[in-house]
């Protein structure tokens, strides 16, 4: 309901209308009070009042009002929207999906997902014959080379 | 590299001679080209050395992840810039330009440098754009005292890190990166090696910053423009991380014992910074200060020297980067409505705009560590490599995560929720430029979950 105000408001400011401030969601009694409010406008004369709107509004507003579809990067509507068109272009299209393609379809670096891949073939095929899993010793005893007793 | 910094070289001369109507498209083709070839350092032709090799840069999986992050985030910095710079004149739309990728280009030479003398210098050429952007083009007089704090903090500690790299390599005979990770310990328990252990960490550690050395985030971040808040945040602060994680395998054996005030100060930082968050009335100095509570977990890690904690140090860097410059841009959506950064002015944000609201719940979740983002994953990597370190350093690394979820609630219940204040009168529609930016800050963020391995290197 609020929400619905607070839009209603802004589309008549884009208008041309003075948008007096949103009241706290207050329900029917404060919205009545906002309508009650803005009547007076209408005496002053048109050009001192769309005047005094903008020294309210800012640079923003201005800029919507110029080019309605404003998207923000610059006031010349032709660039505006080449700058839209290549900002997202050379952003999302090219360096997220071509660039997360290419992220995707990096070799295994290390072979590591080889090696877990390995791992668990190998200790599946180990459980699948009875055999122990791991060796607990990491080197073959029987290939070390001791020195004598000394 | 080559590819990468000739034409981030060619940028500076098209800043300044392209047409003034073609000067925003020109750079932003230009920086996501240059974010693009950048993703290239992500494939690693040697296994345990170094790639991309020359006479001065290299990359590993250290510096990789971070090169990409300041290659990405100069398209984003200029995207974030175009409307503040809107009523400027064209020179200095072209001068700012080409101060941000002048700082790019030193960032990229930064960390990708082989000589620890080459890094130093690439380490303090940063700060003079970066003061620039701060003293120049921010927005309040505070700006001037900001730009002190920032430039003489940073250098007071990077002149005895001058001193000591040169004394380091009058011992070592080399300062190459390749180099020093074979050497012999070399830091005894002595009174003069204690104070070169101290030369060498304390600019670092100013620049991540631990807590007590702290002061000049809150002030450099706060009144920087949203450009020089985006690369400070998410870049200039690893810079000090990627400084302490090349420099510690010199430190050995004494940063078994010194390490110890260091950690205890980010352990306590942490919890400190989050409890001050709790407090703030300014949005832009409450992600500054989360800065340093996400960064002292950082340098905890880094201190341990351990296999877990350096993953989840580089992790956390990457998703603290991506998300922290998120939120400035988002605080900075809000400050160009309302010119205000007062947390209070701009509540119930998400009735005026729902998308914007989506990704101030996405960020702010982002900020909690939710699974399965990165940010969870370096900071329970750094938890558990810290738990391992010692036990009790669970107590302020949980007590951390808690206020770190407190505040960031805070920070969202506010800007996005509770009832309409009175006195917001008129509040212009979101951009698409400004979705934009908040799309590709979380893009990445959302596929590198998917493929962490990217960044996390050291865990494999």
């Amino acid at each position: 309901m609020a929400a619905l105000g607070r839009c209603a408001r802004r589309l008549l400011l884009l208008r041309g209308f003075p948008a007096r401030g949103a009241r706290a969601g207050s329900g029917p009694g404060g919205e009545a009070a906002a309508v009650a409010v803005t009547p007076p406008p209408a005496a002053r004369a048109p050009r001192q009042q769309q005047h005094e709107e903008e020294e309210e509004e800012g640079s923003m507003v201005a800029m919507l009002r110029k080019n309605p579809d404003y998207h923000g990067f610059d006031p010349d509507p032709v660039i505006d929207l080449w700058n839209m068109r290549l900002a997202f272009f050379f952003g999302v299209s090219l360096c997220i999906v071509v660039g997360a393609t290419f992220l995707h379809y990096l070799p295994d670096h290390g072979m590591r997902k080889w090696a877990r891949r390995e791992a668990e073939q190998k200790v599946k095929e180990r459980e699948r014959l009875g055999l122990p899993i791991m060796d607990s010793n990491y080197f073959d005893p029987s290939k070390l080379v001791l020195p004598d007793e000394e | 590299m080559l590819k990468i910094l000739l034409p981030m070289t060619a940028l500076l001369l098209t800043t300044t001679i392209c047409k003034p109507k073609q000067l925003w498209p020109t750079t932003s083709i230009n920086t996501f080209g240059i974010a693009l070839l950048s993703l290239q350092w992500f494939k690693p032709s040697q296994e345990l050395t170094m790639s991309f090799s020359n006479y001065y840069t290299s990359i590993d999986y250290i510096s990789a992840p971070l090169l990409t992050l300041s290659c990405w985030l100069t398209p984003l910095m200029i995207l974030a810039s175009q409307n503040h710079l809107i009523m400027e004149p064209i020179s200095r739309k072209r001068t700012f330009i080409f101060i941000t990728t002048l700082l790019q280009i030193s960032l990229v030479l930064a960390f990708s440098a082989t000589e620890l003398i080459m890094f130093f210098i690439m380490f303090e050429t940063t700060l003079i754009p970066t003061l620039a952007i701060i003293t120049r083009w921010g927005n309040q007089v505070e700006r001037l005292n900001a730009g002190t704090y920032f430039l003489f903090y940073t250098l007071i500690g990077s002149l005895p890190l001058l001193i000591a790299l040169l004394s380091l390599q009058n011992q070592i005979g080399t300062l190459s990166t390749y180099m020093i990770q074979l050497n012999q310990p070399t830091m005894l328990n002595t009174w003069a090696h204690t104070t070169w252990w101290f030369a060498l960490l304390t600019a670092f550690m100013i620049k991540m910053p631990l807590y007590g050395l702290h002061l000049w985030l809150p002030k450099a971040h706060v009144e920087a423009p949203i450009a020089g808040s985006m690369i400070l945040a998410a870049v200039l602060l690893k810079l000090g991380g990627y400084g302490i994680i090349r420099i510690m395998p010199t430190l050995n054996p004494l940063s078994k014992t010194l390490s110890y005030p260091f950690m205890v100060l980010a352990l306590w930082g942490v919890i400190m910074t989050g409890s001050i968050c709790l407090r703030q009335t300014d949005l832009k100095s409450l992600i500054a200060y989360s800065s340093v509570s996400h960064m002292g977990l950082v340098i905890a890690a880094t201190l341990t020297q351990t296999q877990w904690a350096y993953t989840g140090a580089i992790t956390l860097m990457i998703a603290h980067g991506l998300t922290s410059s998120m939120l400035f841009c988002l605080a900075n959506t809000n400050y160009e409505r309302t010119h205000s950064r007062t947390l209070l002015l701009a509540r119930n944000m998400q009735l005026l705009y729902p998308l914007m609201g989506l990704w101030w719940l996405l960020t702010s979740l982002a900020n909690m560590a939710i699974p399965p983002t990165i940010n969870l994953m370096g900071e329970l990597t750094i938890i558990a490599s810290l738990f391992n370190w010692s036990n009790i350093t669970i107590l302020a690394t949980g007590l951390g995560t808690i206020i770190t979820a407190t505040y960031t609630l805070y920070m969202l219940s506010t800007t996005q929720w509770g009832g309409t204040p009175s006195f917001i009168k008129m509040m212009p529609p979101t951009h698409t430029r400004e979705h934009l930016l908040m799309i590709l800050h979380i893009l990445p963020m959302t596929l590198l979950m998917m493929k962490p391995e990217l960044i996390w290197n050291t865990f494999y």
